[in-house]
């Protein structure tokens, strides 16, 4: 391989590993809500379209650096959350599994269709100067606000990582995803655990939402394809699988950037679903994932 | 949480008095319909489409149980494989010149039933959400064929060239169309009806209902999963051929995209799911919706949707049947 194609493969990877971390973001707030809850939050690419609109308006409005709306844009991700599962998903009780779906469902077309009342179906984007820039780091070009992404995606996950297993409340919130009467026996208030799950995991989209703002143009039904990037990154780590959703956030990011450099960018996201397809019917826990009861 | 310690929930079931009269009355309506509304026959049409859309996601999503958000894709294959085949320039050589509709449609079921029974059979060995994923990533996968190849159109799509008459009607005439939706819509209803009382129809219902159960009775679970979805989807592909020469032009985003599979996997839900008239009931009901706030909210007309399906999901859980039902059992016609 000459230098020219051993530098084109590791800056595609670098940037596939770097798109791949905000698809871990994102997955691990869908695969944290699955594995407590056993909910698909079908609105979960609707909350990142929160996340990014909210960080446009106070730009608009205060011109905010939009890394800084992080500071609005997570709590009112999380008390969204909150809300939504005290108010609508704990009243499903036995019907969970499907109501959650299409509560999730309509919630995600309210969402999506106030935010076209609202801004517009026009897409906006934030200017700011650093937006465009790169750093060159042995040949390799990277983008800025890539970088920034990573690093606030290593932030996010390494909190809840902290949350879950240095805290107290991780420890019910893990005792509430592995056997929920057996906790609610314990003293642990699962209702409000589950609340506080789900708000995490609307937070984390909302997060991801922020840190794509500035390398993407925000639009109401933008949230569409990351709903589908999410169910993908945590079906390919095992639904509910936590460091899996980390693992297939960078897989798919990387194999969306080969693909898109070495077949044709046209297809950018049937990689990822075919990927997601094969890994469904051959491994349904995962890629990593231990060996679940096979039907 | 309280779940694991509940009762399963009732699940939603046939109306048990008064089918056949809600069949007639719905067809009633849909005969009446041109003689009050004749100005309002493109809103007419398509209500009807999408009601027999409904009821053709219902033979899988009702009565089997499996929730597919991938009949976009269904659709697509029913409209694009029509036209197609009815264009000149594109159909391929060995049909040796264009195809009439007619014959176009039959061949695009036969397709999607094909593709069907494939997709299912590959997906069903899956139990619950996992069914719904994949058919979300299916789907998603023929919509980016269809963008991205040449003899689809691309995201450009296609036009209808003139096509012949069918037993005289002009296909592109309102009129005639109206009168082949309501077939469709017909040919939907009386499927439904002859499935409910078949061998097919109980074992469907055992396998939505308990599917160990179901296995230990001697019944495939998968077979009869992908013999629903092949139905479903052969009629969805009849839907999207209709579906095509009504809109006379489409693109990718008109027929492929993830919300119109949600579109009519949310009409069969309000209506009531696994019942017989109930997806034709909330097809009309939310495209009369549809049409009111239209003018309210532009293009945000699927807010509406979402309310409404909240609302379903949370204090009508088995639709608008599912409230007639309620109903009928408090006239004293206990379970």
């Amino acid at each position: 391989m000459d230098p020219a194609a051993a530098t084109a493969l590791i800056q595609t990877i670098a940037q596939g590993l770097l798109t791949g971390g905000l698809y871990a973001l994102i997955g691990t707030g869908l695969s944290l809500i699955f594995g407590v809850m056993r909910v698909i939050n079908f609105a979960h690419g609707d909350f990142l379209a929160i996340g990014m609109f909210i960080t446009l308006a106070l730009f608009r409005a205060f011109n905010l650096d939009p890394y800084f709306s992080v500071l609005v844009a997570a709590p009112v991700g999380f008390a969204l959350g909150y809300v939504i599962q005290r108010v609508i998903l704990a009243r499903l009780g036995d019907r969970l599994a499907e109501g959650s779906m299409l509560a999730t469902l309509g919630l995600g077309l309210i969402i999506s269709n106030t935010l076209l009342l609202t801004f517009g179906a026009q897409p906006q984007n934030i200017n700011v100067a650093y937006a465009t820039k790169t750093v060159q780091l042995g040949g390799v070009q990277l983008s800025i606000p890539l970088i920034v992404a990573g690093i606030g995606t290593l932030a996010a996950i390494g909190g809840l990582n902290f949350l879950l297993y240095r805290t107290e409340l991780g420890r019910a919130i893990r005792a509430t995803a592995q056997n929920p009467l057996g906790a609610e026996l314990q003293g642990v208030k699962t209702a409000t655990i589950q609340a506080i799950v789900f708000g995490l995991g609307v937070a984390f989209a909302a997060i991801a939402g922020v840190l794509l703002m500035p390398l993407l143009y925000a639009f109401p039904t933008v949230g569409e394809n990351y709903t589908t990037k999410a169910f993908i990154v945590t079906v390919l780590g095992g639904l509910g699988n936590l460091p899996g959703a980390v693992v297939g956030g960078l897989v798919l990011g990387t194999i969306e950037s080969l693909g898109a450099f070495y077949i044709s960018n046209n297809y950018r996201d049937a990689y990822g679903l075919v990927a997601f397809l094969l890994v469904l019917l051959l491994r349904p826990e995962g890629l990593f994932g231990r060996t679940v009861k096979r039907v | 949480m309280t779940a694991t310690t509940t009762a399963p929930a009732a699940r939603p079931r046939a109306l048990t008095f008064g089918n056949m009269w809600l069949s007639a009355a719905l067809i009633a309506v849909i005969v009446l319909y041109p003689m009050f509304f004749g100005k309002a026959m493109n809103f007419g049409v398509s209500t009807l489409i999408f009601a027999g859309l409904a009821m053709s996601w219902n033979i899988l999503g009702g009565w089997a149980g499996q929730t597919s958000l991938g009949h976009a894709a269904l659709l697509g294959i029913g409209a694009y494989t029509m036209t197609l085949l009815a264009i000149p320039e594109r159909v391929p050589a060995i049909f040796g010149g264009p195809v009439a509709p007619w014959w176009g449609a039959l061949i695009a079921m036969v397709l999607a039933a094909l593709i069907a029974a494939v997709w299912g059979g590959l997906t069903f060995r899956l139990r619950g959400s996992y069914f719904t994923l994949s058919s979300i990533a299916v789907a998603l996968v023929i919509r980016l064929i269809a963008i991205n190849s040449e003899w689809t159109g691309g995201s450009e799509g296609l036009f209808m060239p003139d096509l012949p008459r069918f037993l005289g009607l002009d296909l592109f005439d309102r009129k005639a169309e109206y009168i082949l939706a309501a077939a469709f819509v017909v040919l939907t209803l009386g499927i439904t009806h002859a499935i409910r009382r078949s061998r097919l129809g109980y074992a469907l219902q055992a396998v939505r209902e308990d599917e160990d159960g179901a296995r230990a009775l001697g019944i495939d679970p998968t077979r009869m999963k992908v013999i629903a979805f092949m139905i479903s989807a052969a009629l969805t592909a009849l839907g999207g051929a209709l579906y095509g020469i009504y809109l006379q032009a489409f693109e990718p985003h008109t027929l492929l995209e993830l919300p119109i599979s949600v579109q009519i996997a949310l009409m069969a839900i309000i209506g009531g799911r696994g019942t017989i008239q109930g997806p034709a009931i909330g097809a009309i009901l939310l495209a009369v919706f549809g049409e009111i706030f239209r003018n309210v909210f532009a293009n945000a007309n699927l807010l509406i949707y979402g309310v409404l399906i909240l609302v379903v999901t949370l204090f009508a859980p088995n639709g608008v049947m599912g409230l007639f039902q309620r109903g009928g059992r408090k006239l004293g016609t206990a379970r």
